[in-house]
């Protein structure tokens, strides 16, 4: 009986279930959407719950839900981080609006795989609009986010157009590996480099919506083996339904060099040089002043150079007085910018489509880049449950080059060619050696050609599927083509191709890369709580790279260039290149009560960089966050609107940047006598594997007075291990290094970002913006025994140290001239007494590349229709070496034209100064040396724009939506007390991650005046 | 739906199960394996190592630009930009010259696949072997030859038995023995071993024929001949470079009619025993870059001819006429005029420079006498030839037909002789042990007096 009733209580429990699952079955299915008050924009991860009951959903990326509601249910409650809670009465299809007094809280973040509010984040991401930044007249998106967010260092290495910037998120990390950073754009990761210019010059950067740059190593360590220089999340402009709009901007302006040198004239040029000459002379117990000694002399001989030099005219009667600084910059360079796109939709498909067209000029002669773009960006929800997309960038760009810094044909060299030299002989026609000191450059403009042709897609599909409400697959698939030909021409009359009657030289080049992304998402709330989103998947992406090159010799006139018409074709080559990486990764975000955040991922690569036993890598990040403010007892305080305390650890690796079979011992093809033969190539390291930075984060998010003043402050170590590093070897092993793990390094730092809102009146607003961050680079660890790697190869000095900053400079710290006899002093090791053999000098450490401090503050005014923005960059406390001091500021060593500076030579026992006795081929004081470096702190008028928007009332009338004129200048001005050109340089034909902070013959960077309008219907 | 997420779920495992995705080989560069397991990895890897030989730094110009910028005495000056080459025409040369360190480097490069053919001559075929192993010494040796001319006191300043000479490398590198110290051996076990290598060499190529752009016997024991000069051993000298000449006439070697013809070729001359083949799609000719001119090619025209050197010839020597003036009246080398052309490396008129100067020494006529050898090289330049020799006329003819051939330093240093103020064994005319080999070595190698 007992036990039949039990039975019966069962049963009874199944009829009550199945009941209620079939009162659930009867339950109706509505949809929604939340979208902000203020724009309209869709509101992501909004909670929706029916009110009284635990039954809630999220809203997807377009702010949509859907949700089985209870037939009696009559009211929905609408609540979202950072915005007051509504609640409205159930219908089918619910529209809301939430308002906030603060937005910036509230905004998406998109992080890897997914994305996030704002003020959920628990690592460290700094996000910079598409918008704060377009128009910006420079060709590269990293020129124009210089000084906006904290912790990211840009450096152009010089004022050539479209060519290299280094990019140091939270400094540098590796010595032989790569220390940029990751882009990914639309969940692409793209190729960075190319064979010629800056391969991220292929992007328009007006398409773009917003910049995320993943700091610290939670918010990073999802791309895994990627990621220990940070990454740069690039997600492009989406559609928005409604009403189609479009948009058309036009720019125009001129660009003007940022500093000038100063060279002798040919007055003072002729009195150094015979004054060096008499030294010289002098020294060897001549005194060519007297007629019966002049044979043979050293001023004899400088006399004759002068002689040679002035061409045409008479040096003696100071004919001629060339500036050559002047002949290397362009006259009349100009930028002109065209940009327009339209973007719009119904509520299933939405596009952005845009056009652009840019075409800089360089301020060197013949430096020119340009760029055609088009993007068409597409979204389509083809059923409630599956949406699809394509992202699809194409670009043509074409740089019309200069050669690197260190070619004597490169513009800037013009420099070191004397002053009494005319540019023309009385025919017209350019002077050329043995006129002209060296080769004169400006022969490149009439008889030369060096032409890059890139051509980019990028290009991204995806679907989204909802399996189940909140639970989402996404699958995506990505294509970075890069195909660009660098086409040379050296005519008969240039340095190059003089010999051979031309030179000609073809380069291809055709990367592929291609992604694919395939995760799910889990999000959901528990019990109105428990917020859990979830994420899952996996990614391979595979590298190709193929090239191809021939060139010739021999041109019948400089009308037939191309290698067709080439006399001889003298040689070619082909290679291929490719890598690999396979992914899988995993990430759990948890928020309890809206106050407690804690987020876990992890990824596991895998890299065909490494040899079978060390192939696979697990890159693990942790962090927390707690949203004080939220708490009772700081909730209702009334200065402090937010409050969040951060911390974070995790473990990114870097296997980029030095080869892809670095694991073997390799020969490669040569040839000798026509004939093939092998050489070999490198020592195997079957133990290589990633280099590991391991990262902790520690930082407050704050907002007072309604979060009028807000800002972030972060404290952050990170220590990269296991280095990889082409460890020098006794060059008697037939090789110089060998790539190892070795040795490891530091990176330590604060960074503050204080935003404020001054004013904000109906008609009048005012708002600054500040970032500074603080990093101290340092060598903790070289293989096993070593603790220095001195890099002094006569021009430079970067070296690497224990305890010292990445590529500091180590050499002999120069003591002035001997006020005795005038000969160039080094400090002995004691640091006090000298010698004036630089040979015997001790080294030190005599300055450092590698910035203190960063900084950018931004102040925005707009008054009615009128707007002004100020941005002011500044870059502290680095030192920049200076590699042709040997041959500018040279004491008259040879014939190149001296820096101004020179004029302060000792002269006569007892002249105190740094400038030894001109001394012509006698080498006084041109070793490398702290002689050559010098304080390169600078700060900068980065950004001014003054715009005027026309009223509504007159747009109207003329059927626009908007029209607005702008004035816009780049780096206006330039406070630093650097004497080189400008302070911002690091020669191209030797940057890398140790060799930095030199200058060599660098063009200035740009400043630019530009005038804009921009019209939108 | 669950349905659905398993098969997602094994659609993703299935794209990402591809281990094999990873196993990537590179195609332009083969495995060390590989090579050193073929009679044709090995043999292409001796013309790789005649491809090092004849790189820029060593072979290709560098070794014979210092050997005459040091020993220019007034007679040239180093005109050019480049400072670097300066500091070694100055004889005020930095640790951190960069020339210098890379003719280090590429030396012991083609070392090391010297030493890598000498490990691997079992898969060599047996017909080919002592060929190829006769071609490896006579790199290896030639190359601790240089260096130690170079990069130490000279073997005439006698204190060969404790001067340190360079480090001997004779085992090939690998991952097991990078990181094992190489310290200098000294002078004097350094010429042993250079002894022993071209020996052998000599030897081994001794049956193999006349081969036109290799080495050959002659060169290998031409090579001897000059280090025996070097050791002031004239018995030595005379012996091999009789023996070079027996070989090269047997092979069909000889005198050529016109000196001029000597120079700015694209093939090698009768008289080029061993010659860098350079063309233009091959192969670096550094005495040409700075040697010549613009208008050939050339850099600026770096090395100008003194009136020093000039004042050296005869009214009626031909050789004079190979110079030529530029348009700025400055006088360059006609030897080095053209581009991408051969470097004589080992001519015959050297050896019977050698023989005759050995023989007037010893008071011998091994071969030939000392006025028979002289004569023929004299009269091609249209001079006549005293019935009495001196020892005076002999190095000094020896000086004009070698003139800026790379021989300047050497035979001032076993003559004893000085330049610019600068003793034989000056501690200046020595090069800088290179400062990067220094450090690299962490200790273990010394570096020279005076640096």
């Amino acid at each position: 009986m007992a036990a039949r009733k039990k039975m019966a209580g069962w049963l009874w429990s199944l009829v009550l279930l199945f009941t209620a699952l079939t009162v659930q079955a009867q339950d109706r299915q509505i949809t929604g959407k939340v979208t902000d008050q203020k724009d309209g924009s869709p509101l992501i991860g909004a909670t929706i719950t029916v009110k009284g009951t635990s039954i809630n959903a999220l809203t997807d990326e377009n702010g949509q839900f859907s949700l089985r509601v209870p037939a009696n249910a009559t009211t929905l409650v609408i609540s979202s981080v950072g915005y007051g809670n509504r609640e409205v009465a159930i219908t089918d299809n619910v529209v809301v609006q939430l308002s906030t007094s603060d937005a910036s809280l509230s905004e998406v973040v998109v992080v890897g795989y997914g994305t996030k509010i704002k003020k959920d984040l628990t690592g460290s991401i700094a996000r910079i609009k598409g918008d704060e930044v377009a128009n910006t007249p420079v060709v590269n998106f990293n020129q124009a986010l210089q000084g906006r967010a904290s912790g990211v260092f840009v450096e152009s290495q010089s004022g050539k157009v479209g060519e290299g910037i280094k990019v140091r998120i939270r400094g540098a990390g590796s010595i032989s590996a790569s220390n940029e950073p990751l882009y990914v754009v639309d969940g692409v990761p793209i190729n960075a480099t190319g064979i010629a210019g800056n391969a991220l010059a292929d992007l328009n950067f007006n398409d773009v919506e917003s910049f995320e740059i993943l700091k610290d190593a939670s918010a990073a360590a999802i791309y895994g083996s990627r990621a220990a220089n940070g990454v740069v999340l690039i997600t492009t402009k989406r559609g928005k339904s409604g009403k189609s709009t479009v948009n058309v901007n036009v720019q125009y302006g001129n660009n003007k060099p940022t500093g000038h040198r100063g060279f002798l004239n040919a007055r003072q040029y002729i009195d150094l040089l015979r004054e060096a000459a008499i030294n010289s002379d002098n020294i060897e117990g001549i005194d060519p002043l007297d007629p019966s000694q002049y044979s043979g002399s050293w001023l004899q001989f400088a006399e004759g150079r002068l002689t040679r030099y002035s061409g045409h005219s008479n040096w003696r009667e100071l004919e001629t007085n060339t500036d050559w600084e002047k002949q290397a910059y362009q006259n009349d360079a100009k930028t002109r910018l065209v940009d327009v796109n339209f973007s719009g939709g119904t509520d299933k498909t939405r596009f952005f489509l845009s056009g652009g067209l840019s075409d800089q000029d360089g301020i060197l002669i013949g430096n020119n880049f340009q760029r055609i773009s088009s993007r068409l960006n597409l979204e389509h929800d083809a059923t409630e449950r599956l949406k699809v997309g394509v992202n699809f960038g194409l670009s043509r760009t074409i740089a019309k080059r200069v050669a690197d810094d260190n070619q004597f044909y490169t513009p800037m060299q013009m420099v070191a060619l004397s002053p009494v030299t005319p540019v023309r002989d009385l025919d017209g026609n350019l002077y050329d050696r043995p006129v002209t000191t060296y080769y004169n450059p400006l022969i490149e403009l009439e008889d030369s050609r060096l032409i890059a042709t890139t051509y980019r897609n990028l290009g991204s599909a995806f679907l989204a599927y909802k399996l189940m409400n909140g639970l989402i697959f996404r699958s995506e698939f990505g294509l970075d083509v890069q195909t660009q030909n660098e086409d040379r021409y050296n005519g008969s009359r240039t340095i190059v191709g003089e010999g051979t009657n031309g030179y000609g030289q073809v380069d291809w080049y055709r990367m592929l890369n291609y992604n694919t992304n395939n995760y799910f998402n889990y999000r959901k709330l528990i019990k109105d709580k428990h917020d859990l989103d979830a994420t899952v998947g996996m990614s391979y992406q595979k590298y190709k790279a193929d090239f191809s090159q021939v060139y010739g010799e021999d041109f019948p006139s400089s009308q037939l260039s191309r290698l067709a018409s080439a006399g001889r074709i003298t040689g070619g080559t082909s290679s291929f290149d490719a890598s690999s990486i396979l992914s899988y990764f995993a990430r759990v975000n948890y928020k309890l009560n809206d106050k407690y955040l804690v987020s876990l991922s992890g990824r596991i690569d895998g890299s065909s960089r490494f040899g079978k036993e060390n192939r696979y890598g697990f890159f693990p990040a942790v962090s927390a966050g707690w949203i004080l403010s939220e708490e009772s007892f700081l909730s209702n305080s009334d200065v402090l609107s937010f409050l969040k305390l951060r911390a974070s650890w995790g473990l990114t690796g870097n296997a980029d940047g030095f080869g892809n079979f670095s694991h073997l011992s390799l020969y490669g093809g040569s040839k000798y006598n026509n004939t093939a033969a092998l050489v070999s190539q490198q020592l195997a390291n079957d133990l290589l594997q990633w280099e590991k930075s391991e990262q902790t984060d520690i930082g407050f998010d704050f907002g007072f007075f309604n979060n009028r003043i807000s800002g972030e402050i972060d404290y952050y170590v990170r220590n990269t291990r296991d280095l990889i590093y082409f460890v020098p070897v006794q060059g008697t092993t037939g090789f110089t290094s060998q790539t190892v793990n070795v040795g490891s390094m530091q990176n330590r730092g604060f960074e503050f970002v204080l935003n404020s809102t001054n004013i904000a009146r109906k008609n009048f607003t005012w708002n600054t913006s500040l970032n500074m961050s603080f990093n101290k680079n340092k060598v903790t660890k070289l293989d096993g025994d070593q603790t220095i790697i001195p890099g002094n190869d006569g021009r430079y000095m970067n070296s690497l140290i224990v305890g010292e900053a990445i590529g500091v400079f180590y050499g002999p710290k120069f003591a002035g001239a001997d006020p005795q006899n005038g000969d160039a002093l080094y400090y002995l090791e004691d640091g006090k007494s000298t010698t004036n053999d630089i040979n015997d000098a001790h080294s030190f450490v005599v300055g450092n590349p590698n910035p203190d401090i960063i900084a950018g503050l931004n102040n925005s005014v707009s008054f009615k229709g009128f707007e002004l923005s100020v941005l002011l960059q500044g870059v502290f406390g680095n030192q920049v070496m200076n590699g042709a001091g040997g041959f500018m500021s040279a004491s008259f060593d040879w014939f190149d034209n001296q820096t101004s500076d020179q004029l302060k030579r000792w002269q006569k026992p007892g002249d105190i100064t740094n400038v030894p006795q001109l001394r012509l081929g006698y080498g006084n004081g041109i070793g490398a040396s702290s002689r050559y470096v010098e304080d390169a702190s600078y700060v900068r008028v980065k950004n001014v724009t003054l715009a005027y928007n026309i009223p509504a009332k007159v747009t109207g009338k003329l059927k626009m939506r908007s029209a607005r004129f702008y004035i816009t200048g780049v780096n206006l001005f330039t406070f630093s007390n650097y004497s080189g050109w400008d302070p911002e340089v690091n020669t191209d034909y030797r940057a890398g991650n140790r060799n930095q902070g030199s200058d060599f013959y660098a063009a200035p960077q740009i400043k630019s005046l530009t005038f804009g309008l921009n019209v939108g219907f | 739906m669950k349905k659905n997420i398993i098969i997602l779920s094994a659609a993703i495992l299935m794209a990402g199960s591809c281990g094999k995705k990873l196993e990537i080989l590179p195609t332009q560069s083969i495995e060390e394996e590989v090579v050193l397991s073929t009679d044709q990895g090995v043999k292409n890897l001796l013309n790789g190592a005649y491809d090092m030989v004849s790189s820029s730094s060593v072979y290709g110009g560098d070794l014979f630009l210092y050997s005459e910028l040091m020993a220019s005495d007034g007679e040239l000056r180093w005109e050019g930009t480049f400072n670097q080459p300066r500091e070694i025409w100055r004889k005020d040369i930095l640790t951190t010259n960069a020339y210098v360190r890379d003719s280090w480097l590429d030396a012991y490069e083609a070392i090391n696949a010297a030493n890598n053919i000498l490990g691997a001559l079992d898969v060599v075929n047996e017909d080919d072997r002592d060929r190829v192993k006769g071609e490896a010494l006579f790199i290896r040796g030639s190359m601790f030859f240089e260096l130690v001319k170079f990069f130490a006191q000279p073997y005439a300043a006698g204190n060969a038995g404790s001067a340190p000479g360079i480090p001997l490398v004779l085992e090939p590198t690998r991952t097991d023995n990078v990181s094992t110290g190489r310290p200098r051996n000294t002078v004097q076990e350094v010429y042993t071993q250079v002894i022993a290598d071209l020996t052998e060499s000599q030897s081994l190529l001794t049956p193999v024929g006349y081969n036109d752009e290799y080495a050959n016997a002659a060169a290998a024991a031409a090579q001897l001949s000059r280090v025996y000069l070097q050791m002031e051993n004239y018995q030595g000298a005379r012996d091999q470079a009789n023996t070079a000449i027996n070989l090269a006439e047997d092979m069909g070697f000889g005198l050529a009619g016109n000196y001029a013809t000597l120079f700015n070729n694209s093939s090698n001359s009768p008289e080029d025993i061993f010659a860098i083949q350079v063309s233009a799609n091959d192969g670096a000719n550094d005495m040409h870059l700075f040697w010549s001119i613009p208008e050939f090619g050339g850099r600026d025209g770096d090395v100008a001819i003194l009136a020093k050197h000039l004042n050296l010839y005869d009214e009626d020597d031909n050789r004079f006429n190979l110079f030529y003036e530029d348009d700025a009246e400055t006088i360059r080398s006609g030897k080095w005029k053209l581009q991408y052309r051969n470097l004589p490396n080992i001519r015959l008129s050297e050896l019977y420079l050698t023989r005759a100067e050995a023989n007037f020494r010893l008071g011998t006529s091994v071969g030939a006498t000392p006025v028979a050898d002289i004569t023929p090289i004299r009269a091609r330049a249209g001079l006549t030839t005293p019935g009495t020799l001196t020892l005076d006329l002999i190095l000094k003819e020896r000086k004009l037909e070698l003139a800026h051939e790379g021989h300047g330093l050497h035979d001032l240093k076993r003559l004893k002789r000085s330049a610019d103020g600068f003793a034989f064994n000056d501690p200046k005319m020595v090069l800088p042990i290179p400062q990067r080999e220094v450090d690299a070595a962490k200790g273990i190698l010394v570096q020279n007096e005076g640096y």
